[in-house]
């Protein structure tokens, strides 16, 4: 179990004069009853939980500032928060702390196809964008598989990824601009509807800083044209290796899909079960592949897949001939969490990105953990960028379950590290992953990433207790000696 | 002339005692483009070079700073791969020779070239570096695989920000694969405002343009790429091009060929030297004016041209950057930032005296409530101020 940040007493015994001030910041968005403020008690990192000491949902960009200009000046946490769909507890409240939601914010201020952006409160979900502007064939390319729900605020926290990504980027290459609201209650802009920025690219770091930089009271997005073609594959194999291989290989061919998704036997035969899709059974691993563009590029790309796929031992090659062909397809991956569901009441999605290469290794790997930490455990990811998810079920209630699905999770992301690879893809380190920081970063490396911090939210009083191993204060800053940063080699990791 | 990381941690920890700071530099063919260094040492990188890594399948590679961008380039191009944002080398214009430029400066200056209005900006290339800060501390961050959100995307915020947050040592990068074939349509003979309005019509067509440019009759003329395309004497044309297979680059010219039928239309089969002038200023070498870019919105392209009242200029990005030959002076400084509080964007003296470019702000101002931000973000890699001090803000 991960330890949460120690409350302020004081704090705690000042609810009702805080929740009075806010009151009068935001007159009709306050709530500081228990049973009300247990909605907002965490996030879809669903074995913490935290009631937040009040809560406040602003409508305004005013309103915002307000909340952090009080919030500074009377030494109070902020936690901001979207939808709560983060799987790494990004938004899981402090208990003395205000949590800011801000879901009420959630209009679509303007969508401007002759400069293909649209500009957007944070509120407001990840799919309505595209569907503010799909009939004029547009869509807005990062597409998380919590879409229907997650709002843009918080993705520009996360920088989130999806299924997409690998060819159309994350959302720090759709996001244009930003209005932020600082700690202090300043408001600054970022970027906009104009390429770059002059001065330092800041929006490149508030984009994945997972809030502890600002509030994102209006994003500007980029927009994109609707391919007009998309082929849709779905390839079956007898061994994990071979499927591993046949990603290497789309990619060595210099193919770039819109999609190319895995999933292993375990994930097949529970989604089957859950929504029949329709999946090879017996297959040890599929790929979903997708690749689009105009009609004789899709048509092109995916008979070069399918030679690929078939020279490298696959059982089964089938592309989807119909719109609603596709749609099962897709909806069996797009199930996959849910499904698990179904296994045991509790589910911990890792997130660490690998080398492509290592990809049955680590498989191999993460199924031998499963059987020592005598755990399920089933993989559906990202291939095409190496974005593993392997998904642990576990039983919250019985003893010690949690505490080994937590350490199987913490071996498949070292793992993931000692192969070149990372933490997180999209997810976002939050409190889940903070321990594990040290496994890709120096301490010197954290402090250089803190002192980032610093600059932004000199109290530490944005997020806190997410992201970083250890939370240090901030004065040290600017004052640091020779002796003091210098050490040969400090900066080589510690395994 | 340090010969590795730790021996330019070791100079940057020694500045720190003596309080002495430095202009950094790898071949210096950037040198005169930002304010005019405040540093008595020069800090040369230019002996970190060479490839670290390169893993094609895995769409990645790794170098050490001051590789030359020709070097990476070539290795690339042998894979069939490329870096997507078309690093421009700048070099030429500001009087060095061409091909000088090196990993380093084109990140450090975010010198990207026409592919930007469809494959981004140098930051959204960039995945992993390694550097030194003002406390002498060498740096890791980001990482070698191109989905990755662990810890801030400080390898970004290198890009563009001159050397004053950092001295860079390692680079890596996402690369793509590249296209079998590229072709351009021409709209020859149109005049800016319906060319600037055909390039946005075009940006927002399934096609995927990764150059969209217009070039006037003056431009056209100056340009030799322009005079091998057959289009130097045109009276201004909007260029589209488009990229792909054989098969699907026909479609997509088929395509552009229907929508803008009204235009008088000429394909060029071999753009590449074309876009490689767009994107590296090439019109402007050997020509005396000083240079001035301006950023906006599309759509505002027009009006920020007139505006402007540039007579010799082009325009990249579907319009959302534009290249200007004016003067390095207050009045002119005045003109395009009025441009810029109307229309929104940023305006930036590209090529200018010594003199003028300490004198004038090089860089658009930044707002009231940002300045401060700035300065302590500075401050969090550079407390002293010791790496390249007032390249970007004359303060910092």
């Amino acid at each position: 179990m991960l330890e949460l940040l120690e409350p302020d007493q004081g704090l705690l015994a000042r609810r009702k004069e805080i929740a009075a001030a806010l009151a009068a910041i935001v007159p009709d968005g306050t709530i500081s009853d228990e049973a009300t403020l247990t909605a907002y008690d965490g996030d879809a990192l669903t074995a913490y939980r935290q009631t937040p000491l009040v809560c406040v949902l602003p409508k305004t960009a005013d309103e915002v500032a307000g909340v952090l200009r009080y919030a500074a000046r009377e030494h109070i946490r902020i936690v901001p928060r979207g939808a709560g769909t983060s799987l790494s507890g990004g938004a899981l409240p402090a208990a003395d702390g205000i949590l800011l939601g801000l879901a009420r914010m959630n209009r679509i201020l303007e969508v401007d196809y002759e400069n293909r952006c649209a500009v957007v409160q944070p509120g407001v979900t990840n799919a309505s964008v595209t569907r503010a502007v799909e009939k004029a064939g547009f869509y807005y390319a990062p597409d998380p598989s919590s879409q229907i729900a997650c709002t843009i605020g918080g993705n520009v926290a996360e920088n989130s990824g999806g299924i997409h990504c690998l060819k159309y980027g994350l959302t720090t290459q759709n996001l244009m601009g930003v209005e932020l609201v600082l700690m202090n209650g300043e408001r600054v802009r970022l970027g906009g509807k104009h390429a770059g920025d002059s001065g330092l690219d800041l929006l490149s770091v508030v984009c994945g800083s997972e809030g502890l930089l600002g509030v994102v009271t209006e994003a500007t997005l980029r927009i994109l044209p609707r391919a007009p073609a998309t082929r849709t594959l779905l390839i079956a194999f007898d061994s994990v290796r071979d499927a591993g291989e046949t990603v290497a290989a789309i990619i060595a061919a210099g193919i770039i899909p819109a999609a190319l998704e895995f999933m292993d036997r375990a994930c097949i035969a529970t989604v089957e079960a859950f929504c029949a899709p329709g999946y090879p059974a017996n297959a040890e691993a599929i790929l979903i592949v997708e690749v689009d563009g105009m009609a004789v590029e899709a048509a092109e790309e995916a008979r070069h897949i399918a030679d690929i796929a078939k020279t490298l031992r696959a059982s089964r090659v089938h592309e989807c001939t119909s719109v609603e062909e596709r749609a099962r397809v897709w909806s069996g991956r797009k199930a996959a969490f849910g499904a698990m569901g179904r296994l045991k009441p509790d589910l911990l999605c890792m997130d660490g990105t690998i080398p492509r290469r290592a990809l049955a290794d680590v498989l191999e790997a993460i199924a031998a953990l499963a059987e020592k930490y005598r755990l399920g455990c089933c993989n559906v990811f990202h291939a095409g960028d190496g974005n593993l998810h392997p998904l642990i079920v576990f039983d919250v209630m019985a003893p010690g379950e949690l505490e080994r699905a937590e350490e199987f999770g913490a071996d498949i992301l070292r793992l993931c590290v000692a192969k070149g690879g990372v933490l997180t893809g999209e997810h976002g380190v939050g409190v889940e992953k903070k321990a594990l920081m040290g496994e890709m970063f120096s301490e010197t490396d954290l402090r250089q990433q803190e002192r980032l911090k610093c600059a932004f939210d000199g109290e530490n009083l944005l997020n806190p207790g997410k992201v970083f191993p250890t939370l240090h204060a901030c004065v040290e800053r600017g004052h640091m000696r020779v002796h003091a940063g210098r050490m040969p080699f400090g900066n080589l990791p510690r395994m | 002339m340090p010969r590795n990381e730790a021996e330019i941690a070791d100079a940057v920890a020694g500045a720190m005692e003596r309080g002495t700071a430095f202009e950094i530099i790898s071949r210096g063919g950037k040198r005169n483009f930002g304010r005019p260094v405040a540093a008595g040492t020069i800090l040369d990188v230019g002996a970190l070079s060479g490839i670290l890594k390169y893993e094609p399948e895995e769409l990645v590679v790794s170098a050490r700073a001051a590789t030359p961008l020709a070097e990476i380039e070539a290795a690339l191009a042998e894979r069939r791969q490329m870096l997507g944002f078309a690093p421009a080398d700048w070099s030429a214009l500001f009087g060095g020779y061409a091909g000088g430029a090196t990993l380093a400066g084109t990140v450090a200056t975010n010198a990207c070239g026409t592919r930007r209005v469809k494959a981004g900006a140098v930051r959204d290339h960039v995945i992993g570096c390694r550097f030194v800060n003002g406390s002498g501390e060498a740096i890791k961050a980001g990482g070698n695989v191109i989905k990755n959100v662990t810890g801030f995307d400080i390898p970004k915020l290198m890009c563009g920000a001159f050397g004053t947050l950092g001295v860079l040592t390692e680079l890596t990068f996402r690369v793509v694969p590249k296209p079998a074939r590229s072709a351009t349509l021409a709209l020859r003979n149109c005049a800016a405002e319906p060319g600037l309005r055909a390039l946005r019509q075009a940006a927002g067509l399934p096609v995927e343009p990764t150059g969209l440019s217009y070039l006037p009759a003056r431009a056209l003329v100056a340009s030799p790429a322009a005079r091998a395309a057959g289009l130097a004497s045109d009276d201004g044309a909007a260029l589209i091009r488009v990229e792909g297979g054989t098969e699907a680059l026909n479609e997509k010219l088929a395509i552009l060929r229907r929508i803008f039928a009204a235009f008088d239309v000429a394909t060029v089969e071999d753009d590449t030297a074309l876009f490689r002038e767009i994107g590296e200023g090439g019109v402007f070498v050997g020509r005396a004016t000083d240079i001035w870019r301006l950023c906006v919105a599309s759509s505002a392209a027009y009006a920020a041209l007139q505006a402007s009242k540039a007579q010799f200029w082009y325009a990249d990005w579907a319009g959302g950057l534009l290249w200007l030959g004016l003067p390095a002076d207050e009045e002119t400084a005045r003109r395009l930032r009025g441009v810029t509080a109307q229309l929104g964007g940023h305006a930036t003296l590209m090529r200018g005296s010594a003199e003028a470019r300490a004198r004038l702000a090089v860089f658009e101002p930044e707002a009231r409530a940002r300045l401060p931000l700035t300065a302590a973000v500075k401050a969090a890699f550079d407390p002293q101020r010791l790496l390249n001090p007032g390249r970007m803000v004359e303060e910092l």
